[in-house]
């Protein structure tokens, strides 16, 4: 079981700024999962309740001169603590922005060892990082968990496989600063939050206890995937009756949420998607929040980088 | 508009608020402990709301009608109903759009007696809640203020001055001496307890401070700390910015009235003229007053008068 590579300013970049912050915030701990063609950070995905999110990277997003090798059809997946990976990548950023003199050999590598920690007889697995400066070298080796074994790694994928399911409708958040300042403010008002998902692009958020109810609506969202027209009377209902409706001609979806989770889906700005969209899988299995990268510069998906969350459900819902 | 007989159903109430934030900064301020309920009144001249604990303090805020927007009040008598003020803050709060002037309705009676808001300045997004009320309880009213005699008793203090002494005096804690005395004005925090703290604000030593004073004798009174401290414990960080000071009266009995101004105009951003001109209505102001009963004990000992 081998895997070297060389992190790419960018990639350093990618994780340093942007991907470790916000999936720090999921949890701690995650899986890294690395094939031939891709490094994914997976959270949840093996043990049912909470957040799952998947992060993934085509291996060019972040790596060059990327070598793997295993019995496993050439994949390893092991768990990390992202708060010590990310440490161990903000200080190899601090050494080689130091010694800016020598840029072509500033180069940072990455790689799967076994050594002997100290005070310990057991070799341990570490993901170790070397960065190479003018005069001199600095390694930092980041503990991690003996890797998957073949059987946990298929299960791995296979969780994989199934969390790709998209749902029929998806609606664009117009701005995701502006639901989390709501949501945190909603935080104080109940723990459970009811979202529906209608084809008119409609999404309704709404908290529900027994002295207040109170939600917000947003209207005429972008939609991806399946649309229904707009009925005509829509328009002077309330938002409950709206969505209700919606529900009743089955052009809606609704599910229960807890609002930590909610919550926890919108730190995912902190690696600033360049827009995010909610669906509700089919029979309300999950909400499911993709973020989508734009190329630099441009308004089109990179499609090398890919994050989604998949909250559980509470309540089936309707 | 139509008759309220044509329309018989029309609400007691349907008003519009521009500044969420202001409002919020105003309940806040009256809100010390977690579960506290209030008591809202609704009249033609605005909206009070009255929290009251332990039989020894109330605290009153004005929402005046001049505040709003607009404010179509129907209703005869003065509709007074119960909420969780907690709850009330917080429900209002997510009506505040940190960078946006928000502008709300609020609307009562809704169909099961609730207080509807809702959030009226974009048609795509739109926010709203139904909060449930309650029977109010019944209100202590021998809170009533009158004055201890010929001359007011009383003096101003910078807010934030005002706060940090009752934040100092917390470690003697228990309960706290307050002294006007007029030879040489002034005003006097003592603390006796686990230790002594006294503070004292003189009023020819620092006009900034004590902006005003009024006392033409002698009178001392003790207040329970942690009412004291609710007075001041939850005031808005706006009041504190803008310099503002706080009133503090002792009226017959040793009752203490202590009153805030909060600002609840437009925020400044969408309407920089009024800012640059230095301008604030006076009117959209709301008032905040809090009666601190003494704390019961042989007056005649402290009482010099």
């Amino acid at each position: 079981m081998k895997f070297k590579a060389f992190l790419t300013d960018n990639g350093v970049n990618l994780l340093e700024k942007r991907f470790l912050p916000a999936l720090d915030k999921m949890g701690r701990i995650c899986h890294l999962y690395l094939t031939r063609d891709h490094a994914i950070f997976l959270h949840n995905l093996l043990n049912g309740d909470g957040v799952q999110s998947i992060a993934q990277f085509r291996k060019e997003a972040l790596f060059d001169d990327y070598r793997i090798s295993s019995q496993n059809e050439d994949r390893i997946a092991f768990t990390i603590d992202l708060a010590l990976l990310h440490r161990a990548l903000r200080s190899s950023v601090s050494i080689s922005s130091t010694t800016t003199t020598t840029t072509i050999t500033d180069r940072l590598q990455i790689k799967l060892v076994k050594k002997l920690p100290p005070n310990s007889q057991q070799p341990m697995p570490f993901l170790s990082f070397e960065s190479k400066g003018y005069k001199s070298a600095v390694i930092q080796d980041v503990p991690i968990s003996k890797p998957l074994s073949r059987a946990d790694v298929l299960e791995l994928q296979s969780a994989l496989d199934m969390a790709q399911d998209l749902p029929q409708t998806l609606v664009q958040v117009p701005d995701l600063h502006q639901l989390q300042s709501f949501v945190d403010r909603l935080k104080h008002v109940g723990d459970l939050l009811n979202i529906s998902i209608t084809q008119y692009g409609d999404l309704h958020l709404q908290v529900s206890t027994t002295l207040i109810s109170l939600g917000q609506e947003f209207r005429k969202l972008r939609i991806l995937g399946v649309q229904a027209d707009v009925p005509p009377s829509n328009q002077n209902m309330s938002a409950q009756s709206r969505t209700e409706m919606a529900i009743q001609r089955g052009e809606a979806m609704s599910v229960q949420v807890s609002m930590k989770h909610f919550a926890k889906s919108l730190q995912c700005h902190l690696a600033k998607p360049d827009c995010a969209f909610y669906g509700i899988a089919p029979q309300g299995a999950c909400l499911t929040v993709i973020f989508q990268f734009f190329i630099p510069g441009t308004r089109q998906t990179d499609k090398s980088i890919s994050l989604h969350c998949r909250l559980p459900v509470l309540d089936p819902g309707s | 508009m139509s008759s309220s007989a044509v329309e018989p159903d029309f609400p007691d109430l349907v008003c519009q608020l521009d500044n969420v934030q202001g409002m919020v900064d105003a309940l806040s301020s009256v809100r010390w402990k977690r579960h506290q309920d209030a008591v809202l009144e609704l009249s033609e001249h605005g909206i009070v709301l009255i929290v009251e604990d332990s039989g020894c303090i109330q605290a009153k805020v004005y929402l005046k009608r001049e505040l709003f927007q607009s404010y179509d009040y129907r209703a005869e008598g003065r509709p007074r109903f119960g909420v969780g003020l907690g709850l009330f803050v917080d429900c209002l709060n997510t009506f505040s759009v940190p960078g946006h002037s928000s502008t709300i309705e609020i609307r009562y009676p809704g169909p099961d007696m609730q207080l509807l808001f809702k959030s009226v300045d974009s048609p795509d997004a739109c926010t709203y809640a139904e909060m449930r009320t309650r029977i109010p309880e019944t209100i202590s009213w021998d809170y009533n203020f009158e004055p201890a005699g010929s001359t007011p008793l009383s003096f101003t203090v910078e807010s934030a001055a005002l706060k940090e002494a009752i934040d100092d005096l917390e470690w003697p804690g228990a309960s706290i001496q307050i002294t006007l005395q007029p030879d040489p004005p002034c005003v006097t925090f003592r603390g006796e307890g686990h230790g002594d703290l006294q503070i004292d604000f003189m009023y020819y030593a620092n006009i900034d401070l004590l902006m005003a004073f009024q006392c033409d004798r002698r009178i001392s009174y003790r207040y329970k700390y942690k009412f004291l401290r609710a007075t001041t414990s939850n005031i808005p960080s706006s009041v504190i910015r803008d310099n503002r000071g706080s009133k503090l009266t002792i009226g017959r009995g040793g009752m203490l009235k202590v009153q805030h101004l909060v600002s609840v105009s437009r925020s400044s951003i969408q309407h920089p003229h009024i800012d640059s001109a230095g301008y604030q209505q006076p009117s959209r102001i709301a008032y905040i007053e809090f009666f601190v009963k003494p704390e019961e004990e042989d007056e005649s000992t402290i009482n010099d008068s």
